[in-house]
């Protein structure tokens, strides 16, 4: 809300500058910016048009003869709210307009000689439609900087927080601003006496219109408002329409009250204030037909609604210049609903704005009768009569302010009698109590104080929290808990950044698109009101954001990829925070040493290998071994280049190159690696029992504590043994069973594998005899390979090889 | 020339050669025409027969001596040319020592995480401990126990994205884990919650998707100076000892008195810039004492206990601290921005 400072003063005698107003108000809890209102401009003058006429040549532009009282001008013009004897603002030539010149400029075979201004160009509104039509009884010649007031007042622009529509008025503000200054307030009093006349007919048929007053006048003469009432509502933002309208939104702006003027001869029948019938059509003010619900409040007459309450008028009964008779509405109305219908129906004014965050409903007789007065003033006419449907008058509520409490809660001590002193300034009348004070809320605040702690917050921000001191709590050791999955969650982000992947953070949705190509079902979570399509599926794996990621980086030619997430997925009941692996291309970009003259390149491909060693370093690092690789069935993985990973039995995981097939349609290399593991699950219940425990966390955590191994006492043997086996033969399974065969075995390794035709390979292993208790002998250790080739041979078709 | 004279001769000869031999080859040479079986010292001696034994003994020594001399000397020869064969070796296979290496390339860190994580630490460090909460989150916990009933304008104020299952929504801030929190503790509590957050909002400032840190700590006595205490190490730790702070009395339905806290501009020092829309100050969190209602919904007596809650905008501190001007690059992962965050933690 714009509220010009020249109009705040004439509510409270504030003497210092308007910036300082802002700083105030900032500390106290209302957002403010104070700015002058326009600037001073050179070489403009009041013109009076003498004449309009059509461009000979240009068909959208009008040419003007405009006066200033010494002289004649032709002004080319683009606005088509001109008309002769209308008073205007003319730049002349050296006036600078929005940091342009004002020149002589040539349209077509005429001279524009200046340019009439609008308010936007005055630099004092947003609006451009159109130029400033000042009122008759301004005289040409006279110089609009004074008569506009440019660059001489201020407009303090504030913004509220959603409980303070106090404030939401230059009254209210200046009860702020008394507040915060320790002044006090003005109020203005109508001295216009209405008749009651109960006899009006006007009915409330709902409860959730708190009060409504309404105001007969009669014989009214609709035209441009005084100057002055322009002049404030063009400060405050506003657009002048005609007296009456300005009149109501002057009184919205001046006392917070909105109001809302009915032509009475467009009234069929009675006035009755009540719900929507369900599918109900209203063409409001605005031109657009709306469709009403139950619940949605109305005012309507015999036939027809004439307006949705609070929110805004229908166009079937508006004031407009040939409007002899009004009702003027004063109305409160519940806030909770007004605040639903407005926000179906996509309609913020001024007046739901307001009533939205509460209207001062003890002040509605002094603001509305106050309306009626500048309306006879300004339209002539007379109030015939008044009806006030009230039927449960405002008792305030009473509220303890304990000085124990403010104590507990800012850590100072506050007086009871400075706590009076506090909230009187905020006109809240305030006993003395036993220990405290006793606080009667007037209505104005009724919807904002309404607990003991409300009234902490009042003290706490007049007297600024940003004065308090600190002071250091203890933070109590009984609460800490060891922040496992904190630490969990670091370890590997470290891991991963550390061996050379780079860390990506992605959106969490995605688009149905991604998963009808990897051949994936689509998952359960969607957001129904997403701002884009392709971004409405909560993604329940990574891979597609790291395929998304790499999609996007092919674009900017990096082509070498190898990044890691670790990030949420989610599922029907809970979310699982996993990490993913994504890497192509080249690995590295090394050289390696001479090799006799050339100096050759070592750089590295990623291959499946290379990726599972990634994973199968951190589940090391973690501490977890009994590490499996099974057969995959996912359909955007190569089955015969891609894994399952498994951890003692509980599937964790996989890992595997990228489909051919999809990586055409996907457009990305096929040498694309893609990995997945599950870190961890957060439920949605308190207790996390829908998790389950078959997480790499959860095996992490529960895993066996190292224990020392006593030193082996007694030499090992080596014997290298080569066998020939099945082409197809997993070759972790030949190593697994030659390594259980005998607890004299002490290690396994490969060291060789090649083909030796389609059907058969040679498979190399070197194995370390070791026995705790003695030395091996030759002999034993020859026996051994003898009953371990037997058994491999049960086994396998397997042949060893010498 | 008499034997002496011969040997002394031989001396000066093997020697010179000895020094001139350019390779092992070459002195091998030297020594086997020097002092091998058929050496030209061996023939010297040879002759010895004819002369008298006190001459016979005289040259004797002297040729033994000077074979000692000579195979010392070969030695010393042999092993300044063994040094520098070794030296020319090395040479020959010398490396380029300004190649690219072919070790591994650290990884860069995310800003935002690695904001998040350092910013987690600090108030771990003080004590509080890491709590968590999904991002599918119970319209209950994310609004109505925080003070935010239905139909409320405080709903406004965060844009929210509904989902396809009934009760709940992309959580619209970290709060909701202090009510998971307190349903789950009893006082005292002392938590620190980051995490992911979402609100239908998109523009240069703005993500839809968004990063937050709660904090929460409930306890008997603990006041709003407390608050102010701990914010303070805070700030000072992440933006410098000198920091300016000022708390604005502000709004929020979860808790009362409500406080936005700004920080001097880190830009332009406070002097007003484009960054601070020249005021000379940047909002950097919101916070405030735990709401009476909040404590009702989780059942914590708020006449024997209180407490105080923060939230704050991870982007919004990374983008200040690396001077990053648009909130979509963080989640673009052009490598060419990701890149740039190498050796962070
Ligand atoms: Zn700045």
């Amino acid at each position: 809300m714009k509220v010009p400072y020249s109009w705040l003063k004439e509510f409270v005698d504030i003497q210092v500058s308007p910036q300082e107003v802002a700083d105030r108000l900032n500390e106290t809890g209302i957002e403010a910016v104070a700015y002058p209102f326009g600037e001073r401009i050179e070489n403009i003058v009041v013109g009076k048009i003498l004449s309009v006429g059509k461009h000979p040549e240009r068909d959208k532009l009008l040419v003007c003869k405009v006066s200033d009282g010494e002289r004649e001008y032709q002004i080319i013009t683009g606005a088509t709210n001109v008309f002769p004897n209308g008073k205007v603002v003319l730049a002349k030539e050296g006036a600078v307009i929005q940091g342009k010149t004002i020149k002589p400029v040539k349209f077509g075979s005429l001279q524009s000689e200046g340019m009439l201004l609008s308010l936007e160009e005055l630099g004092i509104g947003e609006d451009a439609e159109g130029i400033l039509i000042l009122p008759d009884e301004v005289k040409e010649g006279e110089d609009p900087n004074k008569l506009l007031g440019l660059g001489e007042d201020w407009i303090i622009e504030i913004e509220i927080t959603p409980n303070r529509g106090d404030a939401l008025s230059v009254k209210g503000l200046a009860r702020e601003v008394g507040a915060v200054f320790g002044l006090k307030k003005r109020d203005k009093k109508p001295s216009v006496e209405i008749p009651q006349d109960d006899s009006i007919k006007i009915q409330v048929l709902t409860d959730k219109a708190y009060r409504y007053r309404g105001v007969i006048i009669q014989g009214v003469e609709i035209k441009p408002s005084p100057f002055d009432i322009q002049l404030k509502l063009i400060k405050a933002g506003q657009k002048p329409i005609n007296n009456v309208v300005d009149i109501t939104n002057y009184i919205l702006l001046e006392e917070g009250q909105p109001l809302h003027a009915f032509d009475l001869d467009k009234i069929e029948g009675e006035v009755v204030v009540r719900e929507a019938k369900e599918g109900e059509k209203v063409i409001t003010l605005d031109g657009e037909e709306r469709s009403l619900k139950q619940g949605d409040i109305v005012i309507a007459d015999s036939k027809k609604v004439i307006a949705i309450a609070g929110i805004i008028g229908a166009d079937n009964t508006k004031v407009d210049s040939n409007t002899r008779n009004i009702l003027l509405e004063g109305a409160v109305f519940d806030n909770i609903q007004v605040r639903k219908t407005a926000k179906r129906l996509g309609i913020t004014t001024e007046s739901s704005y307001r009533f939205e965050r509460g209207v001062d409903i003890q002040n509605l007789p002094n603001a509305q009768d106050r309306a009626v007065e500048l309306i006879l003033q300004t339209a002539t006419g007379k109030a015939t009569g008044y009806k006030d449907i009230y039927t449960k008058p405002y008792i305030p509520k009473e509220i303890t302010l304990r000085e124990k409490t403010t104590k507990r809660v800012l850590g100072i001590d506050i007086p009871k009698e400075e706590a009076k002193e506090l909230l009187e300034r905020l006109e809240i009348p305030t006993e003395i109590t036993e220990g405290g004070t006793v606080s009667k809320i007037p209505a104005f605040r009724s919807l904002d104080l309404e607990r003991e702690i409300d009234l902490v917050e009042e003290v706490g921000r007049l007297k600024g929290l940003n004065k308090l001191s600190e002071t250091y709590p203890k933070i109590p050791t009984q609460a800490f808990r060891k922040s496992d999955e904190f630490n969990f969650d670091r370890r590997t982000r470290d891991f991963f950044k550390d061996i050379g992947f780079d860390e990506v953070v992605s959106y969490t949705f995605v688009d149905e698109e991604i998963y009808s190509i990897l051949g994936l079902p689509v998952p359960p979570i969607r957001i129904k009101n997403y701002l884009l399509k392709i971004q409405s599926i909560m993604r329940d794996n990574l891979a597609v954001s790291l395929i998304k990621t790499l999609q996007y980086n092919l674009r900017f030619q990096n082509r070498d990829l190898k990044i890691f997430e670790i990030s949420s997925t989610f599922f029907e009941d809970y979310e699982e925070i996993r990490l993913g692996l994504l890497a192509t291309g080249k690995i590295n970009r090394g050289f390696d040493f001479t090799k006799g003259e050339t100096q050759y390149s070592t750089t590295q491909n990623w291959d499946f290998l290379k990726i599972k060693g990634a994973v199968e370093s951190y589940l090391k690092m973690l501490g977890l071994d009994g590490v499996k690789y099974t057969q995959i069935d996912l359909p955007y993985i190569n089955p015969y280049e891609g894994a399952k990973v498994s951890v003692n039995g509980v599937e964790v995981g996989y890992v595997g190159r990228i489909h051919p097939e999809k990586a055409e349609m996907l457009e990305i290399p096929k040498d694309t690696y893609i990995a997945e593991l599950k870190l961890r699950c957060v439920g949605r219940t308190l207790n996390n029992q829908e998790c389950g425990s078959d997480y790499l966390f959860n095996l992490w955590k529960n895993k066996d504590t190292v224990v020392f191994q006593e030193l082996p006492k007694f030499p090992a043997v080596k014997r290298s043994l080569a066998f020939e086996v099945d082409e197809d033969l997993q070759v972790d399974k030949l190593l697994e069973a030659v390594k259980n065969f005998s607890p004299k075995i002490e290690a396994v390794e490969l060291f060789d594998i090649y083909y030796l035709d389609e059907n058969r390979k040679s498979v190399a292993v070197s194995v370390l005899f070791r026995d705790k208790e003695k030395s091996l002998s030759d002999e034993e250790v020859n026996q051994l390979v003898e009953q371990l080739v037997k058994d491999l041979q049960n086994r396998f078709n397997l042949k060893l090889r010498t | 020339m008499n034997l002496i004279d011969q040997i002394k001769a031989l001396k000066e000869e093997a020697l010179r050669l000895i020094d001139k031999a350019v390779d092992l080859e070459k002195l091998n040479s030297v020594r086997v025409e020097f002092l091998g079986k058929k050496g030209k010292l061996k023939a010297i001696l040879k002759t010895l027969g004819k002369l008298s034994p006190e001459e016979r003994k005289q040259v004797g020594q002297l040729a033994n001596t000077v074979k000692e001399e000579l195979e010392e000397r070969i030695k010393q020869k042999e092993e300044e040319l063994k040094k520098q064969a070794l030296a020319e070796e090395l040479k020959k296979n010398k490396v380029d020592i300004t190649l690219p290496h072919s070790w591994i390339e650290v990884g860069s860190a995310h800003p935002v995480i690695s904001t998040m994580f350092e910013i987690v630490e600090t108030f771990v460090a003080m004590g509080f401990s890491v709590a968590q909460g999904p991002e599918v989150e119970k319209e209950a916990y994310n609004f109505d126990m925080l003070n935010i009933p239905p139909d409320h304008p405080a709903r406004d104020m965060q844009d929210t994205f509904f989902i396809n299952k009934e009760g709940y929504v992309l959580r619209t801030h970290t709060s909701p884990v202090q009510i998971r929190a307190m349903l789950t503790q009893k006082p005292p509590i002392s938590i620190v919650a980051p995490g992911r957050v979402y609100r239908k909002d998109a523009d240069p400032t703005h993500s839809p998707m968004f990063h937050q840190i709660e904090g929460l700590l409930v306890d008997e006595g603990i006041t709003f100076r407390d608050l102010k205490g701990i914010l303070k190490i805070f700030l000072e730790t992440t933006f410098g000892k000198d920091i300016p702070i000022r708390f604005r009395p502000s709004y929020f339905p979860f808790t009362e008195p409500s406080a936005e806290v700004d920080i001097g501009c880190t830009v332009c020092k406070g002097s007003g810039c484009r960054v601070c829309k020249d005021t000379g100050w940047l909002e950097i969190l919101g916070c405030g004492m735990v709401d009476p209602n909040v404590f009702d919904a989780v059942g914590i007596d708020w006449e024997r206990y209180t407490g105080f809650a923060f939230g704050l905008g991870v982007e919004r501190i990374a983008m200040l601290k690396y001077q990053i001007n648009d909130i979509r690059l963080l989640f673009d992962n052009n490598m060419k921005f990701n890149h740039q965050f190498k050796g962070i933690r």
